[in-house]
């Protein structure tokens, strides 16, 4: 069994910062990881990204994290990045990265994602110059994800974004807002490789829960969705059922 | 952003919400995309969750600073951040 701490969109600046502290600290008893979600910071600045290093650095589990719109507004991700990366914070965008855990190999493949929306209600590679830039953003973004997916030898995938790449997690969202919040070639990349779990944010009103074409859990861990500082998932298949159960100190 | 024409009447209530949704997001004080408004008989309603109560103020105060007659009510929580106490199985 593979344990899996997960919370995105958390965008932290100096008035967040010890707010998520005291459920970290917990994270080695219950946790193999924490995978960060993307909208780390508030406007992707240098100093909130050190914010980011002081609550999530230093955990005694491994962070995996990818940005989200929020960590590219003032233009500085390099920076963000180095900051990050710097505390120990592995920062995926178009690759992976595979972990020894007690109860096999992680892979985690990841990138940001972008919107376009959902099949048969998304934009089209067509017309303006804009909108061509726009939906291949799309598309780039996806070809890299199957790629980073593909490239992993391990015995549980995990498909990190920021973008939805699934409608279903965004229910409760305004439908006139989807094309923003995600696009179905995330889906479909994640449904191209053995996938066992796609958790992504982004979506803060929409739902935990949902599944891809393929089959592939889907999970929304957008904070203001989860509401509480992580969500914990356990993969395996010497789990026989799918269910929610109590945590406890062990964290079985 | 584009500023309505003083016709004494006041913004028509989806120009308004644009205006606030545009506002909240791109003011770099505020930048929250999540907060969801809701104009009622007695003035406006914001919902939403944001992450300290020093943003849910931010908010607030800018609404109240660019439309400063409109009653203005608060719904906006603060996200809690408690360990979880239960996990997923997913085999």
């Amino acid at each position: 069994m593979i344990r899996i701490a997960a919370v995105g969109d958390v965008h932290l600046d100096e008035d967040v910062v010890g707010r998520f502290r005291p459920a970290l600290e917990e994270l080695p008893d219950c946790a193999d990881a924490l995978l960060l979600a993307g909208d780390l910071t508030r406007h992707g600045t240098e100093a909130e990204a050190r914010c980011v290093a002081r609550e999530f650095g230093g955990l005694g589990v491994p962070v995996i994290t990818v940005l989200g719109n929020h960590d590219h507004q003032c233009d500085q991700v390099p920076q963000v990045v180095k900051v990050l990366e710097d505390a120990g914070i592995t920062v995926l965008e178009g690759n992976g990265v595979v972990l020894d855990c007690a109860g096999g190999r992680l892979g985690v493949a990841g990138v940001k994602g972008f919107g376009g929306g959902f099949a048969g209600r998304c934009a089209s590679d067509f017309g303006e110059p804009e909108m061509k830039a726009f939906v291949r953003t799309t598309t780039e973004s996806a070809d890299r994800l199957a790629d980073a997916l593909h490239s992993l030898d391990c015995d549980l995938l995990v498909a990190l974004t920021h973008y939805a790449p699934v409608p279903d997690t965004l229910a409760g969202e305004p439908l006139e807002i989807y094309p923003f919040l995600g696009a179905y070639q995330l889906g479909q990349a994640i449904d191209s490789a053995p996938t066992a779990l796609a958790l992504h944010g982004h979506a803060h009103a929409g739902s935990e829960r949902g599944t891809t074409p393929g089959g592939v859990r889907v999970r929304n861990v957008a904070h203001p969705v989860i509401k509480q500082a992580y969500s914990v998932f356990h993969l395996g298949d010497d789990l026989d059922q799918g269910e929610v159960s109590r945590l406890t100190a062990s964290g079985t | 952003m584009t500023q309505h024409r003083d016709t004494g009447l006041g913004p028509p209530d989806e120009y308004l919400e644009a205006e606030i949704h545009r506002l909240l997001a791109e003011d770099p004080s505020v930048a929250e995309q999540g907060i969801t408004v809701v104009r009622r008989e007695t003035g406006l309603v914001l919902y939403g969750e944001v992450e300290s109560s020093h943003r849910r103020e931010e908010i607030l105060r800018r609404v109240a600073e660019r439309f400063p007659d409109l009653p203005v009510t608060s719904e906006i929580g603060v996200v809690r951040t408690e360990a979880p106490t239960q996990i997923e199985q997913l085999p």
